[in-house]
């Protein structure tokens, strides 16, 4: 039986307002609902998904337009991600007006100060994540650390700089094809 | 302030480029926003930066922040759409050829390069977020604070992000 559009929607709107956490945690309430629960796809699907998702954007939501498009195609893909990102867009929304009118109050200018190291702090911990997985061959390396002096020191583009980067390893994987 | 149509095409192109799960925001958004642009001082930056992880969306509802102050809340919902546009279209672009996508190794390939460079650039936008709005010893504290919960703990950056803030608030950071 085909699942209905509303059904996609409310699935991914409860999954978009309850998945604290962000990233893999939502991936892991997604794969709940939709593999364990609801049986609408199997595990393996959900693992191409969850590697196609990789590739551009954030996966949670490339995930979540995986899902919906497998179900129900274009519309199936469109639906799932509008109702993943509206709670987000609302909530965010609310707390950028209300950020914006009162930032002022000392109170609140305290409350941020204390966050203020910790988003640092947040920043930091993803980039060692990331660097644990995927920073792992010597090229890797040099290519992490070209990228961190550039944009730290010489304040070069960070486009620019993912542009050479993509090129660069573009060359290698051509060049290790071509000579197989 | 922007037009609505300036900011579709901008937060369009940074869509384009949205590789290594949303962190590479940091420094794009960072540099287009705060020293580019000048819609929102770099305090502003880091606080929108909390602010989106209070949802339990992407990092990129930063984007949404973003625009909101660039131009209020059709600026925010512009922002949304044309930030999510490109990797929405490329999923269902996969997505429906899925099956035929034989030269995948190549993008893997290219995608795979690029990464560790997302991990260079994210670094140097802590580094140089940090080397500007760090000053205090206390400030200094709580990022090391903050790098051990987050490191160590499961805790998720939600719970942490509200500590701080309670902490800062019950202590009166001036």
């Amino acid at each position: 039986m085909q699942v209905s559009i509303w059904e996609i929607f409310r699935t991914f709107f409860y999954v978009g307002a309850t998945g604290f956490g962000g990233g893999m945690a939502i991936v892991s309430l997604t794969e709940r609902v939709c593999v364990h629960e609801k049986r609408w796809l199997g595990l393996e699907e959900f693992m191409h998904g969850l590697a196609f998702g990789q590739i551009l954007g954030p996966f949670s939501l490339n995930t979540t337009v995986f899902v919906g498009y497998y179900l129900r195609g274009v519309a199936g893909g469109v639906t799932a991600c509008v109702g993943f990102i509206a709670p987000s867009f609302f909530l965010i929304s609310l707390l950028s007006g209300l950020y914006f009118q009162f930032h002022e109050l000392p109170q609140l200018q305290s409350a941020l100060k204390g966050t203020n190291p910790v988003v640092i702090a947040l920043i930091l911990v993803a980039a060692a994540s990331m660097a644990r997985s995927k920073v792992k061959r010597p090229n890797d390396w040099l290519v992490a650390l070209l990228s961190f002096v550039a944009a730290a020191f010489f304040n070069v583009n960070t486009l620019l700089i993912l542009v050479l980067a993509g090129l660069w390893s573009f060359g290698r994987g051509y060049y290790r094809r071509e000579h197989r | 302030m922007a037009t609505i149509f300036e900011l579709a095409w901008i937060f369009f192109k940074i869509g384009l480029i949205f590789v290594g799960g949303g962190y590479v925001l940091i420094p794009l958004l960072h540099r287009i926003m705060v020293e580019q642009f000048h819609w929102l001082t770099l305090k502003e930056f880091l606080d929108g930066v909390a602010l989106s992880q209070l949802t339990p969306g992407p990092l990129a509802m930063l984007a949404t922040f973003t625009g909101y102050r660039a131009g209020g809340f059709m600026g925010g919902l512009v922002a949304t759409v044309f930030i999510f546009l490109p990797c929405t279209a490329l999923m269902l672009f996969l997505s429906s050829h899925y099956e035929k996508l034989r030269n995948m190794e190549l993008i893997k390939a290219v995608l795979d390069g690029i990464l560790p460079s997302v991990v260079g650039l994210v670094a140097a936008a802590a580094y140089s977020l940090g080397k500007t709005s760090l000053i205090s010893t206390r400030d200094y504290l709580l990022l090391v604070a903050g790098f051990l919960v987050l490191q160590f703990t499961r805790l998720s950056p939600m719970v942490v992000i509200l500590g701080a803030g309670a902490v800062g608030f019950f202590f009166h950071f001036a």
